[in-house]
């Protein structure tokens, strides 16, 4: 702890240009851990310390690479790669030594993002049972949850539409990391609430 | 959630483009694990062939290029499934081609290696097949009771009919049993108590027909996905349509169900009883049902548990089957115990919901389907649920009519037609019938063209699964081939049977041969691996739940040295029968000589022509006019026997007729020269609509009450069976306090040998996760991520908790899955069986859980 509050001294210069930074190359995009507060303050505070990454029973955090500028070095989540597994204890967040990650209680808490899905790539929504991405939520019937709908031209069959609850989901990205389709992209991801409130693709 | 009415999924022209695209990108996907140059689809040649996973029998579309599968479709022409799959089935290509196949035979020289990754060598065919035949021949001719062999519902039909033949009339041997002992034994032997007759009276169009469907312990959302599908559409389509789920544990199936009830372990028994109580106390049954179709009886009680060796054979044991008359007076007072109330008490159900429920059957106007699977048949008291299920629906006349009837579902792609219709049951002839009877054994030698008393020396059935695998634990089995299952992970109690303790190490003594496509836990302990050809790497045929025989086309060939299956067990059965005789000819010949040129070691035809060589001959058990000296022994025509056999009751289509239709539901009927499927059986009516037309005709009698005629039963009255509420083998105590649950997800099929090695399956679920509830996880402070040992009188096993709730069990019990091989749950689980179908009771086993730390 000492030595993490003074690394986060030294770092206090460093941090505000990061932050100032961020803003204008798009670092909104990027899947942060849970209890991050935005890319602006999350940037004011993050002293790249790597105590989240460590502490990540997962190792779902890892550091920024150098394609995003400043932010090198900056813990994020690859979805695909490894999700979030949203801890009961959230082992990140408590040790995270400038509240960069910070404010979670619980699950709910946590804010990474939102889980959207392109219905036209997805293949449930052609007809196919698959809705891995809802029976692998943490958050199963409340973040995402299943539109049954009669299936276009088939009395018979049904569509098992899988819908995200956008109050409910919190971004953690284990439907990114299950979803069965890679190609030409994976059909669902995770649009960050920095991006959501910047307009972006979500 | 309740799913309402809802809208259409708007066609676009963006739908269907993208529809197209994902058998394209499946296509691609398929081949990028084959090595084969991608092609896209639409350029290669086409076979249509049926799913290689569960009892669905969705049809599918190979297309293959240059020896490769390069697409896996969805059959469109497939009524049942309609160009859909669920998301195994979506990337069943990729089966073929994980990269570990198994191309060369192995055999172990040293069986102190059995259990770990090392000891197996590559060898040739010859040497393997010289080495299985003689262990076989020697064990077979020292002491014929140490032989088995343990087969499989995912075995084609003419494999499974061949390989009982080999084994029942080659070496007169009722050793054969098969994997669907573990999953559908309970459902066959209700079937044949209640009906003397095999399979379902219905089919899947009761679906889009039903007003009410009933699950009862069947997680159809994640074990039948496409079948589900159509039971969710006929909720969207239909007015007013209701789904109650009954099980133990809250699953994906009670999310969309109207009306959930859980269930303390076993009094389901009592719930079944509780509905048939009231509809007798209030005279809300069909009468006229019930006087023209039902017989009513009771049967040995208070039978105690199949958990000890000597359980078959102590004397409660000896009686589990009997049966005697009641009148329908004295069935009414062995009901009226279970009211509501007492009901209620017993199974924690509330009063309202049982009534609620039993009201559903009373309804003179509403059309029910109830719809069950492991739930109800790994169960200790399997069968008699199987009977209570059919009784509410006998009692209600609510059976063989459209959207109307108790439907088992069935688990496996041909536990219908290879398991049950060909009978490679240690117990059963092909087509319903059983070793023990005269006038079936007699049928048989006329088809086989053995002399007559020839089959007489295996009257007495062998051993079922459960005790072949606790035989050869003991030491007391000298030889043991597999097929088409994985048995070191499927079985309950693995600690035992894998040697894992201080005794029980037979497994280690006994020569064990494995038929396989990859490694699995099974060929850890093979003393010979055999490759063989996986699904349509040759021609075969499934049978489905609703009584659908299918064909696959051979699509590629085998990888490597890998062979067919059946060429396999031809090679070793010319060598184990070399010298003996039949009739005065080379047995083997007078056995397979229609098919098999044992001197060329080959197949006389190809694939197809090999096929409808043996499809034809085993048609005739269910087409005896095909035979004369069968046609008299099915008609008792000197009478000799009690009565007819009515093996028409099952019939069967030439094999062309199956290719050509994609699949027909027996009994299928000639009718003018055309060849007509019957969807309901029992139900008189025009052929061409489905109806049994054909066998109400010929056996049966028109004109009864629902116009129903149940030709098949003895004295044409299935049997109302009354079966009291009994405890489990287990109930948790100090030690023990909590249920253990076991069964099957969406994404990996059975112990996940062919899904795991399909990527994108083994990214969607890749490890197995021990679902708890809150409040117990809570109370042993243990929480979600965590990693336990979970312990039961059996064995124990570590495994990774999750709260996540894909699964739900209430506080008390706890589920996990038995795909992967890592988390072997099967250590921990009862090898108790029901006593009357000798299938295991995986949904009861009582555990004891605690936190690993660290």
């Amino acid at each position: 702890m000492r030595i993490s509050s003074i690394v986060a001294g030294a770092s206090a210069a460093m941090v505000v240009l990061q932050a100032a930074y961020c803003a204008t190359r798009g670092e909104t995009f990027l899947l942060r851990p849970p209890g991050a507060h935005g890319e602006s303050d999350f940037s004011a505070h993050c002293i790249k310390c790597g105590a989240c990454m460590q502490a990540c029973p997962y190792l779902a955090i890892r550091p920024a690479g150098s394609d995003v500028g400043m932010a090198v070095g900056t813990p994020i989540v690859d979805a695909r790669s490894q999700a979030c597994r949203l801890c009961e204890d959230f082992p990140c967040v408590a040790a995270c030594p400038t509240g960069a990650l910070r404010d979670i209680d619980e699950r709910s808490d946590v804010r990474m993002g939102v889980a959207v899905i392109d219905e036209d790539a997805c293949i449930a929504f052609q007809g196919m049972r698959c809705e891995v991405c809802y029976r692998v939520c943490p958050l199963i019937d409340k973040a995402i949850a299943i539109d049954y709908r009669l299936r276009e031209g088939d009395a018979i069959h049904s569509v098992f539409a899988p819908v995200i609850d956008e109050k409910q989901c919190v971004g953690c990205g284990l439907c990114v990391e299950r979803c069965v389709v890679s190609e030409p992209e994976v059909p669902i991801r995770i649009a960050t609430d920095a991006e959501r409130a910047d307009g972006g693709e979500a | 959630m309740d799913i309402s009415r809802r809208g259409f999924v708007k066609a676009t022209a963006v739908a269907l483009a993208s529809a197209a695209a994902a058998g394209t990108m499946s296509s691609l996907m398929g081949c990028s694990s084959g090595n084969a140059t991608a092609g896209a689809a639409g350029e290669g040649q086409k076979y249509t062939a049926v799913c290689r996973f569960c009892g669905c029998g969705c049809g599918v579309i190979c297309e293959v290029k240059d020896n490769k599968l390069i697409s896996v479709t969805g059959d469109p022409d497939n009524q049942s499934n309609r160009g859909l799959n669920c998301v195994k089935g979506y990337y069943l290509a990729k089966i073929l081609y994980g990269e570990d196949r198994l191309t060369v035979p192995l055999i172990r020289d040293d069986s102190s290696t059995k259990g770990t990754d090392e000891g197996l060598r590559e060898a040739t065919w010859d040497e393997a097949l010289e080495l299985v035949s003689s262990k076989l021949k020697e064990t077979w001719k020292n002491d014929k009771n140490r032989l088995a062999f343990w087969g499989s519902g995912q075995q084609p039909i003419t494999e499974g009919y061949c390989t009982a033949k080999f084994w029942k009339a080659g070496l007169l041997s009722n050793n054969i049993d098969p994997n669907a002992r573990l999953c559908m034994a309970s459902a066959v032997v209700g079937f044949m108590n209640v009906f003397q007759t095999d399979e379902p009276a219905g089919c899947y169009e009761d679906f889009d027909n039903a007003d009410v469907f009933v699950t009862w312990g069947a997680n159809m959302a994640e074990a039948h996905p496409m079948l589900y599908s159509r039971l969710t559409a006929r909720k969207l389509s239909g007015e007013g349509v209701r789904h109650y789920d009954l099980g133990t544990i809250k699953t994906r199936t009670s999310e969309s169900a109207d009306k959930t009830m859980l269930f303390k372990p076993n009094t389901d028994l009592a719930i079944a009883n509780c509905i048939a109580n009231y509809l007798v106390q209030n005279k809300l049954y069909d009468e006229a049902f019930v006087n023209d179709h039902l017989q009513f009886k009771q049967g040995t009680e208070n039978i105690g548990n199949a958990t000890d060796d000597g359980y078959d054979a102590s004397d409660v044991g000896k009686t589990v089957d009997d049966v005697a008359p009641i009148t329908f007076d004295e069935f009414a007072a062995r009901l009226a115990p279970y009211t509501f109330e007492y009901t209620s008490e017993l199974s924690g159900v509330p009063v309202e919901d049982l009534e609620e429920l039993a009201k559903v059957f009373a309804d003179k106007d509403a059309k029910v389907m109830s719809l069950w699977t492991m739930g109800v048949n790994q169960h200790n008291r399997g069968t008699w649920m199987n009977h209570n299920l059919y009784n509410i629906h006998l009692l209600s006349g609510k059976i063989a009519k459209p959207g109307c009837g108790p439907f088992s579902l069935t688990g496996q792609p041909s536990a219908c037609g290879t398991a049950r219709e060909v009978g490679t049951f240690s117990h059963r002839l092909p087509a319903d019938l059983v070793v023990k009877n005269p006038q079936h054994r007699r049928y048989t030698e006329a088809i086989w063209d053995l002399p007559e008393g020839y089959l007489d020396e295996i009257q007495k059935p062998g051993m079922h699964t459960v005790k072949i695998f606790r035989e050869m634990s003991k030491g007391n089995l000298g030889f043991l081939w597999t097929a088409h299952n994985n048995w070191a992970q499927s079985m309950p109690n693995l600690t035992r049977f894998l040697g894992k303790g201080e005794d029980n190490q037979g497994i280690f003594d006994t020569f064990i041969v494995v038929n396989e496509v990859y490694p699995t836990m099974s060929t850890k302990y093979a003393d010979v691996v055999f490759p063989v050809a996986l699904w349509v790497e040759r021609e075969g045929q499934f049978g489905n739940a609703e009584r659908r025989s299918s064909v696959f086309e051979k699509a590629v060939d085998p990888p490597g040295e890998a062979k067919w299956d059946l060429w396999a067990i031809m090679e070793v059965a010319r060598r184990v029968l070399d010298g003996e005789q039949i009739d005065g000819e080379d047995a083997f010949d007078h056995l397979f000589g229609f098919i098999y040129d044992k001197d060329a070691a080959d197949f006389k035809g190809d694939d197809r022509e090999t096929n409808r060589a043996i499809w034809e001959e085993y048609r005739i058990f269910s087409n005896p006019s095909m035979n004369e000296k069968a046609k008299a022994i099915n008609d008792n025509a000197d009478g000799t026997f009690e009565g007819k056999l009515k093996m028409e009751a099952k019939q069967l289509a030439p094999y062309d007729e199956y290719l050509a239709h994609h699949g027909l539901t027996w009994p299928v009927r000639e009718v003018d020269g055309t060849w007509l499927p019957t969807k309901w059986r029992f139900s008189n009516g025009a052929q061409e609509d489905g109806f049994d037309e054909v066998g109400v005709a010929q056996y049966g009698t028109p004109g009864l009450a629902n116009d129903v005629s149940f030709y098949k039963s003895a004295k044409s009255k299935p049997s109302v069976v009354f079966r009291p509420y009994e405890p489990p083998a287990e109930t948790p105590d100090s030690e023990f306090p909590f249920y253990f649950v076991t069964g099957r997800l969406l994404e990996h099929w059975h112990t996940g040998t062919m899904t795991r090695r399909i990527p994108e399956l083994d990214r969607a679920l890749p490890e197995a996760l021990l679902n708890m509830s809150q409040e117990d996880c809570t109370a042993l402070g243990v929480k979600d991520g965590d990693m336990v040992k979970v312990t039961s009188r059996f064995g124990e096993f570590d495994i990774k908790v999750s709260t996540a709730g894909r699964t739900q069990p209430p506080a008390g019990t706890v589920f996990a899955p038995f795909f992967a091989e890592e988390t072997l749950i099967n250590l921990a689980v009862q090898d108790t069986y029901c006593p009357l179908s000798k299938e295991p009771d995986y949904k009861k086993t009582c555990v004891s859980i605690a936190k690993i730390e660290g």
